[in-house]
């Protein structure tokens, strides 16, 4: 029973350790060469659907990738630069609070053999639409206060 | 493009950081869960807690991993889904109700840090995670 234990137990951390360690080193060369503002200049039109200009999809797409940590330092410079406004700083929030770490979570998963699909294409769709109301919610705040104002 | 022994050697850093960080976590959890499974008190904790977990297409043993993913971290959960054994769609629902919500403790604090209130957030995703069980728990 002990040793089921710890045989368990180090069978665990081996199944992670050889996904996580590689990942690592990756995501560092990856911030090293600033990949993602390269992937940023091509990938920001969508997220004007959520309401979010270029300048507000980049703190989105690294929560998305490297984590929320990440993703919440970048946010916290651009608030201090005043380049968030607090509608794009809550829709931000919506999005990576439901969908970040979306490499590291996700392999987590599939090393114990869940499908790919079914551990991205939930939670994306869930943060794009809960976004999506937040943005049209903001919208329709707005419309009813310059009618109230007319 | 730049690679140097410099980056590499931060990355694994970090991933043996992670590693680490993941073996003081899952180590006890597996064994803790031994432990339970073969003392007979998994047993008791799993009957408490089938009633509900039914709802989401779970056996009651994996109230144990939802609660440590949701509390602890996804590491923790882990450790929890090596041990007990689980079919193969109930990996999967584990695996959807985790992923929107988990790591609570730490990730809600630093939701809240980038501006994004724990009074939005924790409904938000706990809502996710068991709207999403409830939904596959009843598909599959």
């Amino acid at each position: 029973m002990f040793w089921e234990g710890i045989y368990n137990g180090l069978l665990g951390v081996w199944t992670i350790a050889r996904i996580v360690v590689p990942l690592m080193i990756v995501i560092e060369i990856a911030k090293a060469n600033q990949w993602l503002d390269r992937v940023n200049r091509w990938l920001h039109p969508p997220f004007r659907v959520i309401g979010l200009s270029e300048h507000a999809a980049f703190p989105v797409l690294v929560a998305v990738i490297f984590g929320l940590t990440f993703g919440s330092g970048v946010i916290l410079s651009n608030v201090r630069e005043g380049k968030l406004s607090s509608k794009e700083l809550r829709i931000i929030g919506t999005f990576i609070a439901i969908c970040h770490a979306m490499i590291e979570d996700t392999l987590l998963f599939f090393v114990l053999g869940v499908p790919l699909w079914i551990l991205i294409f939930p939670r994306l769709s869930v943060a794009i639409i809960a976004s999506m109301i937040v943005h049209r919610f903001y919208l329709w705040r707005q419309e009813k206060a310059t009618m109230i104002a007319n | 493009m730049v690679i140097s022994r410099e980056i590499i050697y931060r990355g694994l850093q970090k991933g043996l950081l992670s590693t680490w960080e993941l073996a003081k976590i899952l180590m006890p959890t597996v064994f803790i869960i031994t432990l339970l499974r073969t003392s007979g008190g998994l047993e008791s904790v799993a009957s408490f807690f089938a009633p509900l977990m039914q709802y989401l297409g779970l056996p009651g043993e994996a109230a144990i991993i939802i609660f440590s993913g949701y509390f602890i971290n996804l590491y923790a959960a882990i450790g929890g889904m090596v041990t007990l054994e689980l079919a193969t769609n109930e990996m999967l629902i584990i695996a959807v109700m985790l992923g929107f919500c988990h790591s609570l403790l730490l990730e809600l604090a630093v939701s809240k840090k980038a501006g994004a209130p724990i009074s939005y957030i924790l409904p938000l995703r706990a809502g996710a995670s068991i709207l999403a069980g409830f939904v596959l728990g009843g598909l599959l």
